[in-house]
């Protein structure tokens, strides 16, 4: 009851910021840029169209998360206003938890507005509704869910500006963690690649809710890995807000 | 009263500034489009190629593009059309591989890159066999018409080898290899190739009989078109197939023929008054005819075979 609160509340703050509409309009003329590109292609132009649509969905969804989460905490903190809900009964696990699910709502509204328009584009083009594209979206969404807990959990003790350099940094690293797994190969077995190997686990792998080259050439995804994905974004989120709460817990204020 | 003259006056001078920022807006905005007009007329030195020799690996841009590979392939390959669409970049083909090479490695399912690769490949053969410039830059025409050949089958190898499912890469090669660089032993092998992915077009099996007949090797083309013709599905492949069937069987007894008269010139100083001439002086068995039962046509002076008829207006 209290989590919904504070996520209503965190939901109505997240709509008057004036960022979620520029990011969301710059997100919208991308998708409909989409059109102007796949005019200077040779050959399918559907395929610039899907890629660059589901690539402004991400890329802007994953800055609103950042943008936006980094500040949530910082901003209670900055203007004093978590003296007033910390003097209530509310236990600081709700008021992150609560500030992750308004912003989660936030995105999932923000996200489906832009799959709207994108898919909208699609049908103008194939004139069918490709609901196989959804796919995609509901994966680049998990990674949202996943990335806003990485900005609260940055936001519970530092700097909007900092906190959006390490939130950034994590989505980066993210998808960059795969080459790992080539280092890996190439190792020799030792210490050296047990430790690559701890750090290839430990490390986020945000390519793991990449589906967009599956879905946009219409390959066939291997199944068990959608599963095992989800499972492993709700997980992930899990655990970063776990330990956004654990370090909130221990934050004095005074 | 006074309050109101200096209310008025700084209304006035309000307005006044504002008429002032609008002229001044006016003016820069006017200044921006004549200077940038300006520059655009101006004729620029370029350096050829310069826009495209820091472009790296494939490998290394999959790591840099965070997961927006298939994007960066788009990007990639729409620069790629407007880059080898400009005829005044004379060193434009020099990269050709490589950058189709980027493209194909960011997504090695996108299909039209081949294609498109591939075929710029052979247009740049054409302009620069053609071109009144030498756009080899003393390389040599010839030698840098076949590197951007090379480079042609290069791609369209990569997408064969990364989309073994589909025939139409190894059908371009082939293509490309029997009407650009004439080998018609390469034709014959990537039509083969071609044919063995399912749902390949029948008419590649006909292009491979073909390229064999080019090839020189008469007796497997033949052999080919007479399969053709025996399993052919409908009249006109029927047709097709006999036609080619008449047009190998002219070459073999044609070939033979010419071949015969030679060496009676030879012994005799002259080319045989006839055919029937080559048979019974022994050098032949018997006088052959075509597939229609028709005699060939052969001319004393200069001792050359043909057909009554073309083979396709048979």
């Amino acid at each position: 009851m209290k989590i919904g609160a504070i996520a209503g509340i965190t939901f109505k703050e997240a709509k008057r910021d004036r960022i979620l509409y520029l990011l969301f309009f710059f997100a919208a003329v991308g998708i409909v840029a989409s059109r102007v590109l796949a005019v200077l292609t040779v050959g399918d132009r559907i395929k610039i169209i899907k890629d660059v649509g589901l690539a402004s969905i991400s890329i802007f969804g994953v800055l609103m998360a950042i943008l936006i989460g980094t500040g949530l905490v910082y901003k209670e903190i900055d203007k004093k206003t978590i003296y007033t809900l910390l003097s209530k009964p509310l236990h600081r696990a709700e008021f992150i938890l609560g500030k992750f699910l308004g912003l989660v709502l936030t995105l999932f509204v923000m996200t489906a507005a832009m799959t709207v328009i994108f898919l909208a584009i699609v049908y103008a083009h194939t004139l069918k509704v490709e609901a196989g594209l959804l796919v995609a979206v509901v994966y680049i969404f998990l990674e949202l869910v996943l990335i806003t807990a990485v900005a609260i959990l940055f936001s519970s003790f530092s700097t909007p500006i900092l906190s959006s350099l390490f939130a950034l940094g994590f989505y980066l690293i993210g998808h960059l963690s795969w080459g790992l797994e080539l280092i890996l190969k190439k190792m020799q077995p030792g210490t050296g690649r047990s430790m690559v190997r701890a750090l290839f686990m430990i490390l986020p792998d945000l390519e793991n809710f990449n589906f967009r080259t599956e879905v946009v050439h219409g390959l066939p995804i291997p199944p068990g890995i959608p599963l095992s994905a989800f499972f492993y974004g709700v997980c992930y989120t899990a655990f970063i807000l776990g330990l956004a709460v654990l370090i909130f817990r221990r934050r004095d204020f005074i | 009263m006074r309050a109101a003259i200096l209310f008025k006056h700084a209304t006035a001078r309000k307005g006044s500034a504002t008429a002032l920022l609008v002229l001044f807006l006016l003016a820069a905005g006017a200044a921006v489009v004549t200077l940038k007009g300006a520059t655009d007329r101006a004729v620029r030195t370029k350096l050829p190629g310069a826009s495209i020799i820091y472009i790296p690996s494939g490998k290394f841009l999959k790591f840099a593009t965070f997961g927006y590979r298939s994007l960066a392939a788009d990007a990639i390959y729409l620069w790629a059309i407007q880059y080898y669409a400009t005829p005044t970049i004379d060193d434009r083909f020099d990269h050709l591989d490589h950058v189709f090479a980027i493209i194909n490695e960011l997504d090695p399912r996108y299909q039209d890159p081949y294609e498109v690769g591939a075929l710029i490949a052979v247009e740049g053969v054409r302009d620069v066999l053609s071109s009144t410039r030498d756009l080899s830059r003393g390389r040599g025409r010839g030698e840098y018409a076949r590197s951007l050949i090379q480079a042609a089958f290069a791609i369209l190898d990569r997408g064969d080898a990364n989309n073994p499912d589909q025939w139409v890469y190894s059908f371009d090669a082939g293509h490309i290899a029997l009407m650009t660089l004439k080998d018609f032993a390469l034709a014959e092998m990537y039509f083969e190739r071609c044919m063995k992915i399912p749902g390949a077009p029948e008419f590649v099996e006909r292009l491979r009989a073909n390229a064999l007949f080019k090839k020189g090797d008469l007796k497997t083309s033949w052999e080919t078109w007479l399969d053709i013709y025996n399993r052919a599905p409908d009249e006109r492949t029927r047709k097709i197939a006999s036609n080619h069937l008449y047009n190998v069987k002219a070459t073999i007894d044609g070939t033979a023929l010419e071949g015969e008269a030679a060496k009676y010139r030879e012994r005799y100083g002259r080319f045989p008054a006839d055919l029937g001439t080559l048979a019974r002086t022994g050098f032949i068995r018997e006088v052959p005819k075509d597939l229609d039962g028709k005699d060939y046509l052969y001319d004393p002076a200069t001792g050359k075979v043909k057909t009554v008829i073309s083979p396709w207006r048979r």
